[in-house]
């Protein structure tokens, strides 16, 4: 039997601005995961990253009449989440973010078998401790490239830079992360 | 292809997003370029660690507050589309009246009904004389004239009400019996959501344990249900064991909310 291919983003969102709210809905279950993972690895702290997402789909709900026909709903929606992750950093400490691994993997962690390697857990405890000692400009240039979803040329219209330097500012990130992450390996174990 | 613009392209490269052409020519620089080789390797191992950092889930909660969100957003929509037709149609029929009493009679017969499940339920726990006087409330006919009223407001109405009780300072008993009225009977999903987020500052009354655990089993949304258990998990509340071991083998159950009753059941 034939069955036809679900509603692209970009239909429901404009069903969403033209009034079908429980489009909103579908959105949602396609897009929170990868949003909150986003946003988790962003601010290293979950709780902020739940609230912050939820401030997302509440602005996309508020704003739905700006949400252009030409537009890319992804790239608005991380759009958005720039902006709300902004307002979370500027009402926070500005006090650098402190990862805890250990709660960042928590759910995730559960799928995997028990007998999970430790080295691998270490590993994944250093890069979170890489990432929690990047600026969190470069954090978020680096996260953002990363997704699949967004072209070069999103994360550029996101950052609202050139694609070019939206290309040397990941880049730089990238060997800034890697420093880190080599540094950390080096060093003993406290 | 120089150093310079094959450096800055290597993340693209490592998870193919590049052209064919543009990859190719990088390739080619790579092989004859020692230096730019090295520094591809040690950035590819780092975009693999990065890739491989196993994904956090949000918690069965965001699903619940974001569905609120939406059902809030309806509404504001409806009473905005509301305004439009009530003065286009200001002549237009009574609904029956009858008919619009229906409910308010079931219900009044459900808050029965409830208070008889959370006797059953709380009874060990919940204090008897709160029990006893939340009963003689609900079988009054001011109770059901209170919830008749209500139930006729809108649901904007309703919300606010919710919203404002929970802001209270120093809710009375009175507060707290119509915050369970409404987590258990109104019919909008998000005022009852509202409601129980309400009562999560009184969680530490046995009656409010009690009545939502009293509600969970008739409650017929999964959002709310999944709030429900987290509520009682947040509440310490192990007298919900046995309600959620009957939702975990209930097979018509939500699987979310099966799901959220295993978790709790581990966290009890």
């Amino acid at each position: 039997m034939e069955t036809s291919a679900p509603p692209p983003d970009h239909e429901l969102m404009l069903a969403v601005r033209d009034g079908d709210l429980d489009c909103m809905g579908e959105l949602f279950e396609r897009h929170h995961g990868p949003l909150f993972g986003y946003l988790a690895k962003l601010t290293g702290d979950r709780t902020a990253a739940e609230d912050i997402t939820q401030i997302v789909f509440q602005r996309m709900l508020k704003y739905r009449h700006t949400y252009r026909d030409e537009g890319s709903f992804t790239a608005w929606m991380y759009h958005l989440a720039r902006r709300c992750a902004s307002d979370h950093f500027r009402r926070s400490s500005p006090a650098p973010v402190a990862v805890d691994p250990s709660e960042l993997d928590r759910h995730a962690d559960e799928s995997r078998g028990a007998d999970e390697s430790a080295a691998r857990q270490d590993d994944h405890a250093l890069l979170h401790r890489a990432l929690g000692r990047l600026d969190r400009d470069e954090r978020e240039v680096l996260l953002l490239s990363r997704l699949q979803e967004l072209s070069f040329a999103e994360v550029a219209g996101i950052l609202e830079c050139s694609v070019g330097a939206a290309r040397v500012r990941a880049h730089r990130a990238l060997r800034s992360l890697r420093d880190h992450y080599f540094r950390l390996q080096k060093e003993p174990l406290t | 292809m120089n150093c310079q613009s094959c450096t800055e392209r290597m993340a693209e490269l490592s998870d193919a997003r590049l052209d064919e052409t543009t990859a190719a020519s990088m390739r080619e620089h790579l092989d004859g370029c020692p230096d730019c080789r090295r520094e591809y390797d040690s950035l590819r191992r780092t975009l693999e660690a990065l890739d491989s950092l196993p994904a956090a889930s949000p918690s069965h909660r965001l699903r619940a507050r974001v569905a609120g969100d939406i059902e809030t957003e309806k509404l504001t929509l409806r009473r905005h589309a509301g305004w439009a037709s009530s003065i286009r149609a200001a002549a237009g029929t009574r609904p029956d009246r009858g008919f619009r009493w229906a409910p308010t009679i079931l219900q009044a017969l459900a808050a029965c009904a409830l208070i008889a499940l959370g006797f059953a339920a709380g009874e060990r726990t919940a204090t008897q004389r709160q029990l006893v006087d939340l009963r003689a409330r609900v079988d009054t006919m001011g109770q059901l004239f209170e919830q008749s009223v209500l139930q006729k407001r809108a649901t904007g109405d309703r919300l606010e009400t919710i919203l404002t009780a929970a802001t209270a300072r120093k809710p009375d008993e009175r507060v707290i019996d119509g915050l369970i009225n409404s987590m258990a009977f109104d019919t909008s999903v998000n005022v009852r959501l509202n409601a129980l987020n309400a009562l999560y500052q009184h969680a530490d009354q046995d009656v409010v344990r009690a009545a939502v655990l009293a509600c969970l089993p008739r409650e017929a949304n999964p959002l709310v249900q999944v709030a429900m258990i987290d509520f009682l998990v947040a509440a310490r509340h192990r007298d919900a064991a046995p309600e959620l071991r009957k939702l975990i083998s209930d097979d018509k159950a939500d699987a979310d909310v099966r799901e959220s009753a295993r978790r709790a059941i581990e966290q009890l």
